[in-house]
C-alpha cells in the first residue's frame, strides 16, 4: 500500500512534518514496514481544508492532524493491511 | 580585451569593536567601468564615530579618485588635506589598502600601514613583491602583479592581526598564522565572501566574540562567471507555461525549480518523473524532489522565504553561512547555488495566482510571492550578482 503525505506549502504549514513523524513511528510500532510504502507528494489540491492531506492508494483523505492521526490510521490504513 | 568568461569577485566582512555600533573600518567597492574593479579598505584612527568618519572619507575619496585614474600621489595628498584632525591626538589618520584590477588580470595593490596584503596562487599562499615610495612622510607600499584564474588576494585591517590579544591569545596569532589559516581553508570553489567570512569569523572567535579592535577581512579573486536559473511559479496563462519552460532550459548553467505545481509542469515538459523525498532534512523547510534534467526541485514560497532570510543575514554578519553552506535542505541548497556559486542569475517568475492559497490564514498569497522575488533579486544585486527577472 502506498501512503503519500502532502508536503506542499500549505500542508507543510499545517503540520506535514509532524504527520510524517507520526506515520514513521506508527509503522515501526506496528511492524508494517513491508506493507506500507510511505512517500511525500506535492500539492493534492485540497489546500482550503484544515489539517494535512494524505493519499492512500489513490484515495485522498483531508484534515489529518496529530489529534485524529490514530483514528485516521486505524480507519483508512490498518483495516486494509492487517 | 577583457575576457568576459572571467570576473573579479569581491567580498568582505567586518566585526565591530566590542560595544561600538559603528565600525571604524570601512570598505568601498567601485567599478568605474566594466573592466575595472577597485576595493579600498580603510581603518580609521580609534574606534566608533570618529574612526568611522575617517575611514569612510578615506575609502570613498580613494576609490573615486583611483577610479578616475588620478595618480596615487595626488590621491593621498588630497585625502591628507581633507581628513579632520583628531583633537586628542592632533593627527588626521586612516590606514588603507587599495586593490585595483583591470581586465581581470592587471593588479595594483597599494598599502599604507595595514597588515600587508598577500595572495593565494595555485592554492598556495604567496607574498607579493612590494616597492616603497614616500609621499608626504607616508611610506606607501606598491605591488604590481599579473593575475591568473583563481588568484585570490587577501586584505585586512589590523584587528585581524591582533585577534585574540587579551582574550584567548597573546600574540599567538600573527601574519604567519593568518597565512596558514587561509592556506588551510582555501579551496578554489570558495567565493570571496566565504573566504572573508571564514577569516573574520575566526578572528571573532579568537576575540571570544568581543573584538578588541574593528576587524575586517576583504578578499578579491579572479573567477569564472557562472549562471544559475531559477523558475518560481506557473505562468499567468496556462498556454504560456511551455514557452516559459523552454526559455528556462535554453539558458546554460544550473536549473532550479521552486514550487510544487511548477515542478509538475516541468516534469510533464521533460516527460520525466518527479520523485519527492519524504525526509525532512530541516523541520522548517519542506523536502526537495528529484527530476532528471533539473539540478534542484524545491517547494516554493516557504523555501524562498528562508533563502531571503539567509540573504539578509549574508549582507549583515553572514553568521548563517555556517549553516546553509553545508546543509542539504532546499533553502540551503538554493543559497549555495545562488550566493556561493553563481555570478549571473536569471529568475523566471510565473505570476499565476494559486487559488488554493488565496484567503487562507497561512500567510501565503500572490502579493507575498511577488514581494519575495523583488526583495531577493535586490539582495542578490547587493551581493554583486548580475540579476535578471522575467515575468510570465
Amino acid at each position: 500500500m502506498v501512503v503519500e503525505v502532502c508536503v506542499g506549502s500549505s500542508c507543510h504549514l499545517k503540520g506535514s512534518y509532524e504527520v510524517i513523524e507520526l506515520f514513521k513511528a506508527r509503522i515501526a510500532k506496528d511492524k508494517l514496514e513491508d506493507k506500507i510504502d510511505l512517500k511525500g507528494t506535492f500539492c493534492l489540491g485540497k489546500c482550503g481544508i484544515a489539517g494535512v492531506s494524505i493519499r492512500v492508494d489513490e484515495q485522498i483523505i483531508t484534515g489529518v492532524t496529530p489529534g485524529n492521526f490514530d483514528e485516521v490510521f486505524d480507519t483508512y490504513i490498518l483495516s486494509k493491511v492487517a | 580585451m577583457t575576457n568576459s568568461r572571467l570576473l573579479t569577485e569581491v567580498g568582505y566582512l567586518s566585526f565591530n569593536h566590542v560595544g561600538e555600533q559603528l565600525c571604524g573600518d570601512h570598505v568601498e567597492i567601485v567599478s568605474p567601468n566594466e573592466s575595472v574593479s577597485i576595493l579600498v579598505l580603510a581603518d580609521g584612527l580609534g574606534s566608533g564615530v570618529k574612526a568611522n568618519i575617517l575611514s569612510t572619507l578615506t575609502s570613498k575619496m580613494l576609490s573615486t579618485m583611483i577610479g578616475g585614474d588620478i595618480p596615487i600621489k595626488e590621491c593621498i595628498r588630497c585625502v591628507a588635506k581633507t581628513l579632520p584632525v583628531c583633537k586628542e591626538r592632533h593627527v588626521a589618520y586612516s590606514t588603507f589598502s587599495i586593490i585595483k584590477i583591470r581586465e581581470n588580470r592587471y593588479v595594483d595593490i597599494y598599502n599604507f600601514d595595514n597588515p600587508t596584503p598577500f595572495l593565494i596562487h595555485n592554492g598556495k599562499v604567496m607574498d607579493l613583491d612590494y616597492s616603497s615610495t614616500v609621499i608626504d612622510n607616508k611610506t606607501i607600499y606598491h605591488a604590481k602583479y599579473e593575475a591568473s584564474l583563481y588568484d585570490t588576494f587577501i586584505l585586512m585591517s589590523d584587528g585581524v592581526k591582533y585577534a585574540g590579544v587579551g582574550e584567548t591569545l597573546n600574540f599567538g596569532w600573527d601574519t604567519p598564522q593568518i597565512k596558514d589559516f587561509m592556506g588551510s581553508i582555501y579551496q578554489k570553489e570558495y567565493s570571496s565572501k566565504a573566504l572573508a567570512t571564514e577569516l573574520a569569523s575566526q578572528c571573532n572567535r579568537l576575540y571570544n566574540y568581543r573584538p578588541g579592535d574593528d576587524t575586517t577581512a576583504a578578499v578579491v579573486r579572479i573567477r569564472e562567471r557562472k549562471q544559475a536559473n531559477l523558475m518560481f511559479g506557473p505562468a499567468t496563462n496556462k498556454e504560456d507555461d511551455n514557452e516559459m519552460v523552454s526559455l528556462f532550459f535554453a539558458k546554460e548553467g544550473v536549473h532550479i525549480v521552486s514550487g510544487g505545481t511548477t515542478g509538475t509542469i516541468v516534469s510533464k515538459y521533460l516527460g520525466k518523473r518527479l520523485v519527492l523525498d519524504t525526509d525532512y532534512l530541516d523541520k522548517e523547510i519542506p523536502p526537495t524532489a528529484s527530476l532528471e534534467g533539473v539540478d534542484l526541485v524545491t517547494e516554493g514560497i516557504i523555501t524562498i522565504r528562508k533563502v531571503l532570510q539567509y540573504a539578509n543575514n549574508y549582507l549583515a554578519d553572514n553568521s548563517d553561512y555556517f549553516e546553509w553552506s553545508y546543509k542539504q535542505d532546499g533553502a540551503s541548497k538554493i543559497a549555495q547555488y545562488l550566493f556561493e556559486q553563481a555570478t549571473d542569475i536569471n529568475f523566471f517568475v510565473g505570476c499565476a495566482i494559486n487559488n488554493a492559497h488565496q484567503g487562507e490564514d497561512t500567510g501565503i498569497n500572490f502579493q507575498t510571492k511577488m514581494h519575495l522575488i523583488d526583495q531577493l533579486a535586490d539582495k542578490l544585486k547587493q551581493m554583486g550578482k548580475k540579476v535578471r527577472v522575467s515575468y510570465f
